[in-house]
């Protein structure tokens, strides 16, 4: 039971913001809306001049330091007043904004946590397909522009074509180069033939008529983790995230009870 | 009690958004640099791959008034060939995948938007600032109205400084770059996919386009220790001052593009110098160094050539309509004298004439395509368009639309073109491979289609190079595009290939267009057909002229068929009217039998009737244009300023 309420998203969400709070309070950073004091530490000051400089790729005088300062202030009494006033209440941006960040931090661990090798090895044995590489095909082909003459050329143990700029052997090509250079129905086509010592065709392509020779077929194989690991991660990631905020949502809803008139 | 829980919920979250983003997982090494060392490279390169280098997300300041809601995670998943769903609600994907992608969102106020509209309205205490604020709350026509106006602010330079404060955004946009370096990265897969950093610089006095897209060749450890250059207050050479920072501070490299002349009033490539004087040898050398290729071809028009500069061009007329008009907001008129400043052939002419003069070449450019889509979605398919931006994505009536884009007048929603694309002729598909391609301008530009266009330039090609491995044979004894070829006081031969796009129309001829400087020092331009489909049959030359390969297309259906043209045209070519010591540059230009354009999509997919003018406007015959070959004298009077020499 302890187990499952610590893996629950509210839970992360109800620590975060405890965690958060502590630390702002050691650190003395302005938490609470209704203080009426603005304490400027040094990290933010230093952060105030580093952005500065970053843009105008030199320090701030001190003028300039001075103007930025009273920026930030200016900010930072606004956006308290603006509280005190209740003024992020009835706001549909505000709202809008707020539930996101909920969402986001519903996902916020998800987002920085460390999957184990095993957690990505289930992935992967979950969606082999996603991660399957595609075939590779090695064939020669020769180009005709009209049906026939291709279809004439079939009795010959060497046929030569005529001239056209695309590659006359290709080795272990990817499908989608393939589909980039001679074209999708060209592509369609030769995916459906046997690896044979015979020229087959003739093949349509937008180019005209093809003779071609399909000499291997190397079926993609699904990579190994290892091989793969940055795209599993990004991807388990990505859907973990998504179900925790799933979850989350699931959980802060059961409390509610909605009544539609 | 609610009330103060409501406000610790809302900072509790506050204070966790800096970890907010969709992080999903560490980049490798590999992902995170320039790619050198990563892949197999091929021995020359032999394939071009497809881009888009001007692509805006919902960080551009315009875009996401247009209305973008998608950002630069989603424009990686679509360009890279991913389902994605359109800000409207439409599944959007691309036929055929792109090899690379530079996100270019505007640096300046980068993100400002963005946080104008997540700011509690309150808090907008600028009174413009406010009611934009309520316009783009209101509909994404209200967002669009309040964004043509911001742009024509920009224009007249009367943008809310709130807005546009450099200090004041300085430290969000450092946030945002970080975690758009670190997304790009992620994204960035050698070998498969390449996504550079980059932005957009927004210079525009008086609403005269000088746009430049920067673009960086280096993972976020380098481009991580600056952030995008703004452009409003700025010069050119600041630009490049900054660029020049970059590269010595990180030993990265960089490049600018510049877009959209045919905006910029004749101000892009102007004779003088920016100050209205001479142009000193350094802004040129500099320029040169900086800009190695431009954006010739893109939604908002084609900047190739203009009837008027090129009289003698049956084909000068696309992509020009509309746009001739005036700059980019048209708060000012154009005049046929600035269009020499406004177009690409003029301007290699103008940088032929200032070589002459002064040693150094400012505008010896390559040239690419691009879309500058505001939608995040880089398609330039006339059958797959999701328009200039969100307010104008698939939807009856957009074709016959005003712009609205600072003024009603004069442009409407079928003068946009669907976009180009860029190709790179590279030996691998990494950063480093396709950037430095770009720097040695061996690129090209297309309206759309993906045609394979190859050009090389030498002294003794010969027709029978064709029955060999040519293309060894081209790089062994001569330049390919973009390179430089020294006078040996014979003509120049080329060899010229263009192959069609497998999936779209037939081609109707290849031409070479020469500018030169005459014994006079006067500068030409002449065009020569160099093949066309059916040259011995029925397209015979009678004269001079060479009878029009015809047209297929069906207007209400949008279709066409290729039972005119060829797949494939090729020619080997000597200059007839060279002289010993001339000066000249030479590019190709690969031209499509007719085809619909996407205004004819929309209208059968939507059952719109158009007026005869815009039916016939719209169907087009799409091109390519090579980078040039430029013929350089044998004995060089002065060290010629090339990208090539920038090591």
């Amino acid at each position: 039971m302890i187990r499952h309420w610590l893996r629950d998203p509210l839970v992360h969400f109800l620590i975060a913001g405890a965690v958060i709070w502590a630390g702002l309070a050691l650190v003395g950073e302005p938490v609470d809306p209704a203080s009426r004091t603005i304490e400027l530490s040094r990290e933010r000051q230093a952060g105030i001049a580093f952005g500065f400089e970053r843009m105008m790729g030199r320090a701030p005088t001190d003028a300039e330091m001075d103007s930025a300062i009273e920026r930030w202030v200016r900010e930072e009494v606004l956006y308290r007043e603006a509280l005190r006033l209740g003024l992020d209440e009835g706001d549909a941006v505000v709202r809008r904004r707020l539930a996101t960040k909920m969402d986001e931090l519903a996902g916020a661990e998800a987002a920085l946590a460390r999957p184990s090798e095993a957690d990505l090895e289930r992935w992967l044995a979950k969606h082999p397909d996603k991660y399957r590489e595609g075939d590779r095909l090695t064939f020669r082909q020769v180009y005709y522009s009209s049906e026939s003459a291709a279809a004439r050329a079939l009795a010959s143990r060497d046929p030569v074509g005529e001239p056209i700029s695309l590659p006359a052997k290709a080795v272990a090509m990817p499908l989608a180069q393939i589909r980039g250079t001679y074209g999708e129905a060209f592509t369609a086509r030769l995916a459906e033939l046997e690896p044979s010592s015979e020229w087959r065709g003739p093949v349509a392509s937008g180019y005209g008529w093809h003779l071609v020779r399909l000499e291997t077929r190397n079926a993609g194989q699904t990579p190994q983790l290892s091989a793969v690991r940055d795209r599993i991660e990004a991807d388990w990631r990505a859907a973990t995230i998504a179900e925790r905020r799933q979850r989350a949502y699931a959980l802060l809803r059961g409390a509610y009870t909605v009544a539609i008139e | 009690m609610t009330k103060t829980l409501g406000c610790w919920v809302a900072l509790a979250a506050l204070a966790l958004s800096g970890c907010d983003s969709m992080d999903t997982g560490e980049p490798t090494e590999d992902q995170r640099g320039d790619g050198t060392a990563t892949i197999e490279l091929a021995e020359f390169p032999d394939r071009p791959y497809w881009g888009d280098t001007h692509l805006h997300t919902d960080l551009s300041v315009d875009a996401f008034g247009f209305g973008v809601r998608l950002g630069a995670e989603e424009a990686l998943k679509f360009a890279r060939g991913d389902r994605v769903r359109s800000t409207m609600g439409m599944d959007a994907q691309l036929d055929r995948p792109l090899d690379f992608l530079v996100i270019s969102d505007h640096s300046d106020a980068m993100g400002a938007t963005r946080r104008l509209y997540d700011t509690p309205r309150i808090l907008v205490r600028d009174p413009t600032l406010r009611r934009w604020y309520d316009m783009m709350h209101e509909s994404t026509n209200q967002s669009t109205m309040a964004v043509a106006e911001l742009i024509t602010a920009a224009a007249n330079d009367t943008i809310p400084e709130a807005l546009m404060d450099p200090e004041r955004q300085a430290v969000a946009t450092r946030e945002l770059w970080d975690s758009h370096l670190a997304l790009l990265d992620r994204y960035n897969r050698p070998g498969e996919f390449t996504a550079f950093a980059g932005f957009e610089w927004t210079l525009m006095p008086d609403g005269n386009n000088l746009h430049r897209v920067v673009m960086f060749r280096d993972g976020s450890v380098k481009t991580g220790q600056v952030v995008p250059f703004p452009g409003i207050d700025t010069q050119p050479e600041q630009l490049w001052d900054y660029m020049a920072a970059y590269e010595a501070n990180t030993g990265g490299r960089v490049l600018a593009i510049p877009h959209n002349s045919n905006l910029s009033n004749g101000m892009m490539f102007d004779l003088v110098g920016p100050d209205g004087g001479a142009m000193s040898a350094d802004y040129a050398r500099q320029r040169a160094r900086f800009e190695p290729v431009v954006e010739a071809t893109q939604i908002k028009g084609d900047s190739e050539t203009h009837p008027f500069l090129s009289p003698n061009d049956e084909f000068a007329e696309f992509g020009v309509a509309g746009w001739e008009l005036g700059n980019l907001p048209l708060t000012r008129e154009a005049t046929p004298d600035m269009y020499a400043g406004s177009y690409v052939r003029s301007a290699l002419l103008r940088g032929l004439t200032l070589e002459q003069q002064m040693g150094v070449n400012p505008y010896a450019f390559g040239l690419i395509g691009s879309t500058d889509s505001h939608t995040a979605l880089a398609t330039g398919d006339e059958d797959n368009f999701f328009g200039k931006q969100t307010n104008v994505e698939p939807r009856a009536g957009r074709a016959l639309a005003s712009q609205n884009l600072g003024t009603r007048q004069g442009r409407f929603g079928w003068h946009y073109l669907a976009g180009g694309y860029a190709a790179a002729w590279a030996r691998g598909n990494t950063r480093a491979e396709i950037f430095d391609a770009f720097m040695r301008r061996e690129v090209y530009a297309t309206t759309g289609p993906r045609m394979v266009l190859r050009l090389f330039a030498g002294h003794d090609f010969a027709d029978s190079d064709w029955d060999g491995d040519w293309v060894r044979a081209g790089y062994a004894r001569g330049v390919p595009m973009g390179g430089d070829l020294v006078d040996r006081g014979r003509a120049p031969v080329f060899l010229v290939s263009a192959l069609k796009d497998p999936e779209g129309a037939n081609l109707d001829r290849i031409q070479m267009v020469k500018g030169w400087v005459d014994a006079n020092g006067v500068a030409r331009e002449r065009i020569y057909d160099l093949a066309w489909s059916d040259m011995a049959g029925v397209r015979r030359r009678v004269g001079g002229a060479i009878p029009a390969v015809g047209d297929t297309v069906v207007r209400r259906e949008a279709s066409y068929t290729n039972t005119i043209g060829a797949p494939e045209l090729r020619a080997t070519w000597r200059d007839p009217d060279y002289r010993p010591g001339q000066r000249a540059f030479y590019y190709v230009r690969a031209i499509e039998i007719p085809t619909p354009s996407w205004v004819l999509f929309d209208a059968k997919r939507f059952g719109i009737d158009l007026p005869a003018e815009v039916v016939e406007t719209n169907v087009i015959q799409e091109r390519a244009y090579s980078s040039p070959v430029w013929l350089k004298p044998g004995r060089s009077p002065g060290a010629a300023a090339s990208p090539a020499g920038r090591e």
